[in-house]
């Protein structure tokens, strides 16, 4: 049989054109016995390092190219012939996407005036062939170009292949066969008309004319090929192939960027001197040998791996963010390490640290390193803008991530495909959550959809087709790529869809396969909380704090942490992990790392936290599965519970090598490879079985790996959360009014709404004030209040008011400076406040010391004369009115709806003798019942969720003027009670109590809907004025 | 001045029960389309604890089956109107306020009686027809309006009764303008009486001219400022069908209610008609006439209907029918315009226009219609009798006449072009994977052909080329 080299295809990276992914294409070629296989997506090199992987595995060669349709001309594909002819390509494919909205392109004639040197160029040409056109190609590329004969059997091949034969020799361009391939086999045709319909937003029966006719657009078996083209167009095809030498691992090397090293210097040298001066900074008094030597190993191990610029290039981000009184902490394997401690990365304490490095740097781990620094929320933008300033737009990007189909993005797009209508698209949409999940029919048919009608099945069919195809790139959360050279001679750069943002065409996958390193420059709110909350201490307590430098070990902090008064700490704040800190109880900063890692899919899944709190209590006596797997285990009383023992685990146990396991963590973590997980699950059992493991450990471990798969959470990550855990908890327990006030200005962030932070402080004894225009700052301040605990009382700020500008509410502060205000028409006239913020102000109650109540502020305001500003603003003498007092609920009302909070007094609490009388108990003696007691409670409704599936449960909090109450609701119960469960803002549950371990909720049984109180509330509140 | 105010609170809602005759759970809905919430609903969807004011998703997260129509303000506009017409023959003074007919009636007091028998009349009309009001008279129309929201059947006659009546009402119901009532309720204002004690100018610093004009046509201090209702020339109606009705029976209660209107709306104007048309509209846009003439004008509720259904009996429906139209221009009261005695037209030029309906006319329907090419690449779909869009049509070869349905075709052939390969349609059930060839039969017919991929054999014919 003649040989053949498939030179035109599309991958799935062709968005919505392509139908195969990179392994089907190159499996398939494999399988036809192909030469090589070009891959050429649609101006794109965006999977081309999958492309290369599928090559790499399948020993069957790849072909960089790109296929482009000129706007002022020919469709041309490109192959890159040699490393000249790659960054060609990547150089005019970033020309091309820069120029444009995100996810297009535009490239003209004179666009590739260079003849893309290094490159072999294939026309395409058109139903209708253009002989301008192939006089430009042959012009413009001489004898690197080609015609391409793409026989589909779709009119008439042999008068086709005649035509263009005719037209080869009239342009003198010698032809050969390639095949348009936009699927790996015929079958894929259904999903290939999707996806076309999907593109063009239309129904698949409406898109006809766009719709491929047929599925020759496959790769074909080399026996059909020869019937249809001459020998000699395909023995070109493999001509073609053969000059194509690049090799896209090979012959690209990324390079580190060189400025960060003075002349004279080695990058290692240089990270040696940097190391230097840290350890003098942190160890003034000199270093304790030990870190000595520890230090020594880790450099001996970056200098090895040849790591040193990288570690330079976090170093200069973090340097130029201090500079900046930038709070940032770095996380990661690499991170915990005491290098990174001395360049000021970490403010880990290197006690700690030396406990878990030698865990994290491992020589045989062939890993890159790991580093993701954490910056204040507000002020990454800053970092950002730095790297962008330092190396320019040219030599830094910000890593793809590549959005994937998941199942209920599938199932809308499939659905609009099929022309099902909206309504229908929607409640479909709910069905899904998880494909392969067996209750789908159930809920299907709950909807009211028949799962076995051919259009359901089709969809369904389709849906699953589609699920997990790449939809389109977006913007890495903040991985940085830095490169010494201009970066679109490495990789395409093409718009992100924020302004002023770029990003290059690979996600981290690809970058880790292709040996570039990033640098993720992260977001995190209780960074800036934490800066802020230092700032309120060294201003009013002149003190000093730091991560590093907050004690460590502190009785009260822990002591705290264990009755869960966590509302608002870093990470252990949820819901789930305040109910599990009754019963770890962490004492030191190793439980902490515990506490964050374990309240996650992953044990939570594989079942591993119940094992691990019984031998922690002694319930249950600590036993490891072998005596290999006691290293390991050992610090986590013999149950796996991070990500680095499952992969240290998978090695001793079940004879991965380190590679095996790097890919079984690059498994766990991407969702989009979670297929490949079943080839785990056979590797790992049977491996653990020949070492003389039972079935059900190998189980439990294969389910914990699949947990993981979700929410990874790895050891190294959790020690660096711990350490703002630590710290946020313990200005929580020693500096409330500071901690609650650094909270409030760093909104939004965390678990817990304005509303809930304000409400806890009030119950552990700090005095809040409400916005006040003779004392508020746009920020929320503290002022001494020796009533207050701690002696500082919580000034609400004008920040909390919704739709209050910053603007404003610096003028009053400014205005307020120059004088106290003498009334409200002075605080309009100083401040220059426009109507809506005097109406703002005086209906939130800010005005009350210039006013009086709301009623009266509101009246006063609104008779405020902006027309004439520069005569003043003084209002006639108008004659005092008298106006009703607003009732307390009046003003709760108001206040929910100005701030989302209120000072006054919780609505329960005028009910209560009501509700007391009623036989129904407060949240706060709920918290002193036995365990199975029948209670009954009320509270107004804070989080509903909707009720969804067939069966399990779904939750309600409550809250009343004590606090919040877990209501846990069985379906049942939520399907029969549906309307006081959707609908009640005041709930009354009747149910049984339970509190096991210090962790408390209630089981509904009956659900009640006493809303109309709250109106009655209203109603005779009112009466009484 | 005595003003009457019908309010009519579920105007929109009325207007679709009305065509109705089950009862099934049904709301109105109205908004964005991801935000669509309930505008009004029927008694057994609120029964189901459907309300006005919820989102359709929580609505359908309650209640499994249920109809939701889309609001649509111009019907509610046009019932409205049709409302008005109705309550013209009770006075010539008649207006339109939101959701609301006010009318003036002093004048017509002793010509119909006392105002229990208008307010009686005026119910019972309104009831017949099927739509909920609440009615209330006063001196003043705004005042009016105000009342009857607050409590039907209120008639206060002086204006002292009726300033003491207006200050307990609550300021929300006030019809002041919003901007106001809402700064105002957000001063502890809640009552009309608490606003009046207020200072004027006070008043008019903040909230403009405008409040203190409503206060005094409110309180007929000021003149009331409507625009008088005046009735149309002619009538032209539309309801739609809640479903496709195919037989003429089915027909009958909404006609019914159609021919009972313009009996109404005749008496409201004091005029009769002579002659109608009645559309029955089908799918596409077409519509079977029924033309009603009668010998001399008639008003009659039963008159109207019984010379209707005569005329329906000899209607055969073609299709079935999806909304109904009533028009009437011939209204007494006006001279119908003549034909001019020499009509001059054209001898035979006819346009094809007029033509094409002529022939639809004399032959039927369907005996006349269009040919086009659609987007379906499979042959079967690809020619209908209307042109579906102007989407980009590959130009391909066709034969002329493509056989409603292949046939088997034997002897020699030979191909003169191909294979076209079609393999498509999965969608729709009716998959098609053929090898299309032109072929030269021994006759020397060319014809297309088709055969299994890659067989070359047992040819199926598909067409013939001229």
């Amino acid at each position: 049989m003649t040989d053949y080299a498939e030179l035109h295809c599309l991958s799935d990276f062709s968005f919505q054109r392509g139908a195969s992914s990179a392994r089907e294409l190159f499996e398939r070629a494999t399988d036809c016995g192909y030469t090589a296989l070009a891959i050429t997506d649609e101006c794109s090199l965006a999977g081309i390092v999958r492309a290369w992987e599928a090559s790499r595995d399948t020993k069957m060669p790849l072909i960089v190219g790109t296929e482009i349709q000129f706007a002022d001309g020919p469709r041309l594909v490109l192959l890159a012939e040699s490393k000249q002819g790659y960054v060609s390509l990547c150089q005019l494919i970033t020309r091309g996407r820069r120029g444009s909205e995100k996810g297009e392109y535009r490239l003209t004639r004179a666009d590739i005036a260079d003849g893309a040197p290094g490159t072999l160029v294939l026309w395409i040409p058109e139903r209708e062939p253009n002989h301008e056109h192939g006089a430009w190609v042959k012009h413009t590329f001489g004898n690197r170009s080609w015609l391409a004969v793409e026989l589909h059997r779709d009119c008439d091949d042999a008068a086709r292949f005649t035509e263009l034969e005719a037209l080869g020799e009239a342009l003198q361009l010698p032809r050969v066969a390639s095949g348009d391939v936009h699927m790996h086999m015929r079958r894929c045709l259904p999903l290939q008309h999707t996806m076309t319909a999907i593109r063009h937003h239309m129904t698949i029966a409406e898109a006809g004319s766009v719709l491929f006719r047929n599925g020759e657009r496959h790769l074909r078996r080399r026996s059909v090929l020869e019937k249809i083209y001459p020998k000699a167009l395909l023995e070109e095809s493999v001509r073609i192939a053969k000059r194509c030498t690049f090799n896209l691992k090979k012959d690209l090397q990324y390079q580190y960027p060189k400025e960060l090293v003075p002349e004279g210097y080695t990058p290692m040298q240089w990270l040696r001197h940097l190391v230097a001066e840290g350890s003098a900074w942190r160890w003034p008094q000199g270093v304790p040998a030990l870190h000595q030597a520890t230090i020594e190993h880790e450099l001996q191990l970056i200098e090895r791996k040849k790591y040193a610029a990288f570690f330079l290039t976090v170093h200069d981000i973090v340097r130029y963010a201090r500079s900046q009184h930038i709070l940032c902490q770095g996380r990661g394997s690499a991170a915990n390490s005491i290098v990174c401690f001395t360049l000021g990365v970490t403010d880990a304490d290197p006690e700690k640290v030396t406990l878990l490095a030698e865990r994290f740097i491992s020589v045989e781990r062939d890993e890159p390193p790991d580093i993701d620094v954490d910056f204040e929320h507000e002020r990454r933008e800053d970092v950002i803008q730095y790297v962008y300033r330092k190396y320019g737009r040219e030599r830094a990007a910000i890593a793809a991530t590549v959005i994937s189909y998941r199942s209920k993005s599938a199932v809308r797009d499939v659905a609009k495909a099929l022309g099902l209508p909206e309504d229908q698209i929607d409640k479909l949409g709910r069905c899904f959550f998880r494909l392969g999940d067996a209750s789908l029919p159930d809920r299907l048919r709950e909807q009211g959809f028949d799962p076995d009608v051919p259009v359901m099945r089709r969809l369904l069919a389709l849906t699953k087709q589609l699920l997990g195809k790449p939809r389109h790139l977006s913007q890495h959360v903040g991985g940085f790529v830095i490169h010494d050279a201009p970066l679109h001679e490495l990789v395409p750069v093409e718009n992100a869809t924020m302004p002023d943002r770029t990003i290059i065409q690979w996600d981290k996958d690809d970058l880790d396969t292709m040996g570039l390193l990033k640098v993720d420059c992260l977001a995190l709110g209780m960074l800036t909380c934490l800066r802020k909350c230092f700032d309120l201490v060294k201003t009013y307590r002149d003190k000093a704090l730091s991560i590093a430098t907050i004690e460590p070990n502190d009785k009260a902090t822990y002591a705290m942490i264990q009755r869960a008064e966590t509302i608002g700490v870093f990470q252990i704040e949820s819901r789930a992990q305040m109910a599990m800190l009754p019963r770890l109880k962490p004492a030191s900063y190793y439980d902490l790392v515990i506490q964050i890692a374990i309240v996650r899919p992953g044990p939570i899944q594989g079942d591993m936290v119940h094992p691990y709190l019984r031998r922690r209590s002694g319930e249950e006596p600590v036993a490891y599965p072998s005596k290999e797997l006691e290293p390991v285990l050992e610090r986590t009383k013999g149950v796996p519970l991070f990500q680095e023992q499952v992969m240290k685990l998978a090695m001793v146990a079940a004879g991965y090598t380190a590679g095996d396991a790097d890919e079984l963590r690059r498994a766990m973590g991407a969702w989009k490879r979670y297929g490949d997980m079943e080839k785990h699950h056979e590797k790992l059992v049977t491996g653990m079985l020949a070492r003389g493991y039972t079935q059900e450990f190998a189980e439990q471990i294969f389910n914990q790996i699949k947990g993981f798969g979700s929410y990874g959470f790895p050891e190294s990550h959790a020690a660096s959360f711990a350490n703002i855990a630590y710290a946020s908890s313990w200005l929580k327990c020693h500096e409330p009014a500071m901690f609650a006030c650094a909270l409030l200005n760093a909104q939004p962030m965390g678990f817990y709404g304005p509303s809930q932070i304000v409400q806890d402080a009030q119950r552990h004894g700090i005095g809040v004030r409400p916005m006040d225009v003779r004392y508020s700052d746009w920020d929320c301040t503290l002022e001494p209040d020796a009533r207050s605990k701690k002696g500082f009382a919580l000034r609400l700020g004008l920040r909390q008011l919704r739709g209050c500008s910053e603007k404003v509410a610096q003028r009053i502060s400014a205005a307020r400076k120059l004088g106290p205000f003498r009334d409200v028409v002075d605080l309009c006239t100083r401040a220059e406040l426009d109507s809506r913020h005097q109406d703002l102000l005086a209906d939130a109650g800010a005005l009350r010391g210039l006013a009086g109540h709301r009623h009266r502020a509101l009246w006063l305001t609104s008779g405020v004369e902006s027309q004439l500003p520069l005569f003043g603003r003084t209002s006639p003498n108008e004659q005092d009115i008298v106006l009703p007092l607003p009732t307390i609920v009046e003003n709760m009302t108001a206040d929910y709806a100005h701030s989302g909070l209120s000072l006054g007094p919780h609505p329960l609490k005028l009910l209560r003798s009501r509700l007391r009388a009623d036989r129904y108990l407060d949240s706060r003696s709920l918290q002193k019942l036995p365990h199975a007691t029948q209670v009954r409670t009320v509270g107004l409704v804070t989080q509903r969720q909707q009720p969804q599936t067939a069966s399990g449960v779904t939750f309600i909090t409550i809250e009343d003027e004590f606090g919040h109450v877990n209501v846990v609701v069985w379906n049942h119960i939520a399907q029969t009670q549906r309307r006081p469960y959707l609908e009640a803002r005041l709930l009354a549950i009747e149910g049984r109590w339970e509190a096991v371990d210090g962790v408390s909720h209630l089981i509904a049984r009956r659900l009640r809907d006493l809303s109309s109180m709250l109106a009655d509330l209203d109603a005779r509140s009112r009466d009484f004025h | 001045m005595l003003w009457v105010c019908i309010t009519l609170p579920h105007l929109a809602l009325d207007g679709v029960l009305r065509r109705r005759s089950d009862d099934v759970p049904l709301v109105l809905v109205d908004g964005p389309a991801n935000a669509r919430c309930v505008v009004a609903a029927n008694a057994s969807a609120q029964d189901a604890g459907l309300y006005v004011g919820q989102r359709l998703t929580a609505a359908q997260a309650l209640l499994a089956q249920f109809e939701a129509m889309p609001y649509d303000a111009a019907e509610a506009d046009r019932w409205q109107r049709f409302l008005a017409g109705v309550a013209y023959r009770y006075s010539s003074q008649v207006a339109l306020l939101p959701q609301a007919i006010v009318l003036e009636i002093s004048r017509s007091r002793s010509l119909l009686g006392e105002w229990q028998t208008i307010e009686r009349s005026l119910r019972s009309d309104l009831s017949a027809l099927g739509f909920r009001h609440d009615i209330a008279a006063a001196p003043t129309p705004h005042a009016a309006q105000v009342l009857a929201s607050i409590k039907d059947g209120q008639a206060v006659l002086t204006r002292e009764v009726m300033q003491r009546a207006l200050e307990a009402v609550p300021l929300v119901k006030s019809h002041l303008p919003e901007h106001a009532v809402d700064a105002l309720s957000r001063m502890g204002i809640r009552r009309l009486g608490q606003l009046l004690c207020m200072p004027r100018d006070g008043l008019q610093r903040r909230f403009g001219a405008e409040l203190l004009q409503t206060i005094d046509r409110l309180l007929g201090d000021a003149p009331a400022g409507l625009e008088l209702y005046v009735p149309p020339d002619a009538v032209d109606w539309r309801i739609e069908l809640s479903h496709e009705v195919e037989n003429i029976a089915a027909l009958v209660f909404p006609i019914k209610r159609m021919t009972s209107d313009l009996a109404a709306y005749l008496s409201g104007r004091d005029g009769g008609v002579q002659r109608f048309a009645l559309q029955l509209e089908h799918r596409g846009g077409k519509a079977t006439e029924v033309p009603v003439g009668m010998l001399l004008p008639e008003r009659d509720a039963n008159v109207l209907f019984e010379a209707t259904r005569g005329r329906l009996e000899q209607v055969q429906l073609p299709a079935p029918v999806l909304s109904l139209r009533l028009m009437a221009n011939d209204l007494p009261g006006f001279v119908p315009a003549g034909r001019d005695l020499f009509d001059e037209r054209p001898a035979n030029a006819l346009p094809f226009e007029q033509l094409r309906e002529r022939l639809r006319a004399r032959l039927g329907d369907r005996a006349v219609y269009r040919w086009g090419a659609t987007i379906d690449p499979r042959p079967e779909h690809s020619q209908c009798t209307t042109i579906l869009d102007d989407n980009f049509i590959e130009p391909r070869t066709r034969p002329t006449w493509l056989l409603p349905k292949p046939i088997p075709l034997r002897g020699m052939l030979r191909i003169l072009a191909g294979p076209e390969r079609i393999e498509t349609g999965w969608w729709d059930g009716d998959a098609v994977r053929r090898d299309y060839y032109i072929v030269e039969t021994e006759q020397g017919q060319r014809a297309w052909v088709y055969c299994a991929p890659d067989e070359q054999c047992g040819w199926m014919l598909h067409g013939w080329f001229a």
